[in-house]
């Protein structure tokens, strides 16, 4: 059967992706240009020049092996109870008295190994360790509490280790103020001023009310999560996993079970290929007043008498400022308008501001508003593009989910395919969803990035526009020739095939692509340093260029990475390039170039408001 | 807790009626409150505070001894560590467990074992040898360590209008 044997051809595919990750990366360029067709030469600019076979040993040893571990409240407990467990059985203390010392820790074993073993007396005193009590009461009859100070029996007593006598309510009060106070009372100690005997999880079991000691288990746990410099709390809203990180491993990017991704290190959403530093600027920009500032700086002047910022939206020169100022001026010389008439150049001209003008009088004032103009569109620009593609994230999630839950089965009944064989769609719509992720940090990163360093704009900003075209094509398939057949009335088996091997491919070349441009942006467009300005020349970019870029060393990879993109081609002609985001159809697809990146520079049009009451009044 | 809190303040001032403490007296601001505590302290010797008597309130919460009361001086007092209003700063009436500032040790904190006498006894304390490195009253607290004699002639000013007062 046909469809039977294009799938398996197609998980054989998807097998050696994983198998052979470093082919995939490193060696492929040779051979993306030498399956390319000369008509397309330009499209042989997907690829990215400088893939050093060091780094993509890395990103395939990540993929294999996980830098991180997603920790349940079962985990973290276990993990808690072993690290005490540990510290216990070496440091012959009881389990309670471990628990306090990796507390005071941070829960580092090796730190209390080393403090403890270095002066074990210090450690004691510091963390409130006694080894004897201070006060032996053990045969008086009758005591008396240090809190109260009414006589009780013996049995009625109770102290930490130091001995100091308190009676049980007092203890309860104490202790359950304690713990309402916070994560404090992980370190209590006795009630006496004089002594730091601490007071552990032992008394608190039998002295504080149940709900006292569930809230101080709540902190026992967190401490655990929060004191410890290893894991942190998954920061989606409502989620309870904790992250377990290895520090120093590559990339701090890690996704919880609840499937929220988010960078270990800053805890902001992931954000690869931007760095924290940048990521933090741009979300304080996007939330600054500054923006404010520089919007009333460019469009505004002060009124000369009152000094509010006054817009002049449209109208003529003769500006009068709203009650009670009521100042009449004209806003190119800011002087009085009782000086000016049909000698100074009438309403919409004004001779004194010309001749000012000419003797260099407004220049820095001018050049400020214009610069301050200036910086705000460019900022506006990326930031519309920014939040345009959280915004298309945050659709293409719900449409996931759609997906998901409707509109799978239906096309599972349609096309009579069983839901596990309709994977490639899901797949499909993670990868969109992660690829709008990374371009939309793709514009802080522009944004960030010096405009002096013209080669590495032009060629972020060509980067930029393919991996949008490319995402857009991956798109366009899994959103409207999906309709195709989910509206179908009957099974269209070929056409279907056809159907899952293009989206499959699409899905395939798009996350390559993808991979290859966060690598390139975190690299800090390094390629353009090396090889100069040259690399946007896309159109004379041909197979003897490339294939002399000292990729000799690189025969193996070469052979084998022919023979299976050879296996991506089906027998309709139709097959897509596994390294760059181009599929070939039967017949040519058609890219819509540029959708996003070509907006025209600085010149949109942003809908401006008037600012607070400050409206300016012409005649 | 409010009867907890009210036996015990009741058991404390039976104990100091009995046996007076000396450099103070304590009484009810109003008979019917046992949380109002009205005490005189009595200038200690050998301080510049010596002769006077100065009269403040203490309120205690309905939850003492786990949290402590405030005190308040009604008599004038030109002291480092007494705000312009009246309210004593020191660490022993600040909510128990560590400082958040870092500045002072659980230790030196409130804790349920201080009494009305202990916290006077730290008032006289505090009286005889003033804190200037986190003064309440900044003014007081650059005289005292400036411009002596300026303070010292304030100082005798609060005391001879206490003693004008009783």
């Amino acid at each position: 059967m046909e469809s039977e044997d294009e799938f398996d051809m197609h998980d054989a595919n998807d097998d050696e992706d994983d198998d052979n990750d470093d082919d995939f990366y490193s060696g492929g360029d040779d051979d993306a240009a030498a399956a390319m067709d000369s008509d397309e030469a330009d499209v042989a600019d997907y690829e990215f020049i400088d893939n050093d076979s060091d780094d993509s040993d890395d990103i395939a040893s990540h993929r294999h092996q996980q830098n991180y571990t997603v920790l349940t409240e079962g985990d973290i407990h276990q993990r808690q109870e072993d690290d005490i467990m540990r510290i216990s059985t070496v440091l012959s203390i009881s389990n309670v008295a471990a628990s306090i010392l990796l507390c005071h820790y941070n829960w580092s074993v090796s730190k209390v190994h080393d403090e403890w073993f270095a002066d074990e007396e210090k450690v004691r005193r510091a963390v409130g360790l006694l080894e004897k009590p201070v006060l032996d009461y053990r045969n008086a009859k009758e005591l008396t509490c240090g809190i109260c100070f009414e006589a009780y029996p013996h049995d009625r007593i109770y102290s930490a280790a130091c001995g100091h006598p308190f009676c049980n309510s007092c203890w309860a009060g104490y202790i359950s103020t304690s713990i309402n106070d916070g994560p404090g009372c992980l370190m209590l100690r006795c009630p006496d001023p004089s002594c730091a005997a601490a007071v552990g999880q032992d008394m608190i079991n039998i002295l504080a009310s149940v709900e006292d000691k569930e809230k101080y288990s709540r902190y026992f746990i967190r401490s655990y999560v929060e004191d410890n410099r290893k894991t942190k709390w998954c920061p989606a809203p409502g989620c309870e996993y904790a992250v377990d990180f290895i520090v120093g491993s590559a990339s701090y990017d890690v996704t919880c079970r609840c499937s929220y991704s988010f960078c270990w290190n800053c805890t902001e959403e992931a954000h690869r290929p931007v760095d924290c530093g940048t990521v933090a600027k741009w979300i304080l920009k996007n939330s600054a007043e500054s923006e404010n500032m520089n919007w009333i700086l460019a469009n505004s002047k002060p009124c000369p008498k009152c000094k509010r910022p006054i817009e002049k939206n449209q109208g003529c020169m003769h500006i009068t400022c709203t009650p009670p100022c009521k100042f009449e001026f004209c806003w190119l010389c800011l002087g009085a308008w009782s000086d000016h008439g049909e000698r100074t150049g009438g309403f919409y001209a004004c001779n004194r501001y010309e001749t000012a003008k000419q003797e260099g009088v407004y220049d820095e004032a001018e050049k400020r508003r214009e610069m301050a103009k200036n910086s705000l569109e460019r900022y506006t620009h990326y930031y519309e593009r920014w939040a345009t593609n959280q915004s298309s994230r945050q659709k293409a999630l719900a449409d996931l989910q759609q997906m998901q839950t409707v509109h799978l089965e239906k096309l599972s009944d349609i096309q009579c395919q069983p839901e596990s064989q309709l994977k490639f769609i899901t797949e499909a719509w993670l990868q969109i969803v992660e690829c709008r992720r990374v371009l939309k940090w793709t514009y802080a990163y522009g944004y960030y990035l010096p405009e002096h360093e013209h080669a590495k704009r032009q060629f972020f900003e060509y980067l930029q526009g393919e991996a949008e075209s490319g995402l857009e094509r991956l798109h366009q398939c899994a959103e409207k020739e999906l309709q195709t057949y989910l509206n179908s009335e009957h099974q269209l088996v070929k056409e279907f095939n056809e159907f899952r091997t293009k989206l499959a491919g699409l899905t395939s070349v798009t996350r390559n692509y993808f991979e290859n441009l966060v690598r390139a942006l975190e690299n800090g467009l390094s390629d353009v340093d090396s090889h100069g300005a040259c690399s946007r020349a896309a159109s004379s970019k041909s197979l003897g260029s490339t294939s002399s870029k000292g990729r000799g060393g690189r025969g193996k990879a070469t052979t084998s990475k022919t023979s299976s993109s050879n296996r991506n081609i089906d027998d309709t002609g139709h097959w897509s390039c596994e390294h760059c985001t181009y599929a070939n159809g039967r017949r040519l697809w058609v890219v819509p170039l540029k959708l996003l990146v070509d907006c025209g520079g600085g010149k949109d049009k942003r809908p401006r408001k008037v600012v607070g009451e400050d409206i300016s009044i012409h005649d | 807790m409010a009867s907890q809190a009210s036996l015990l303040l009741q058991k404390q001032l039976k104990d100091l009626c009995k046996n007076p403490v000396d450099g103070f007296s304590a009484g009810l601001v109003d008979e019917t409150n046992i949380f109002e505590w009205s005490v005189t302290i009595i200038g200690p010797p050998d301080t510049l505070y010596e002769g006077g008597y100065f009269n403040a309130i203490m309120s205690f919460p309905s939850n003492y001894p786990n949290s402590p009361p405030s005190v308040k001086f009604t008599s004038e007092l030109w002291h480092p560590n007494v705000y312009p209003d009246g309210r004593v700063c020191i660490s022993i009436l600040h909510p128990p467990g560590e400082d958040p500032n870092g500045y002072e040790l659980a230790s030196e904190r409130w804790t349920p074992v201080h009494t009305v006498e202990s916290i006077v006894l730290s008032i006289i304390s505090m009286l005889s040898s003033p804190n200037d490195e986190s003064p309440a009253n900044v003014e007081a607290a650059k005289e005292w360590r400036d411009r002596r004699d300026e303070f010292k002639k304030k100082v005798s000013r609060c005391v001879r209008r206490s003693q004008e007062m009783m």
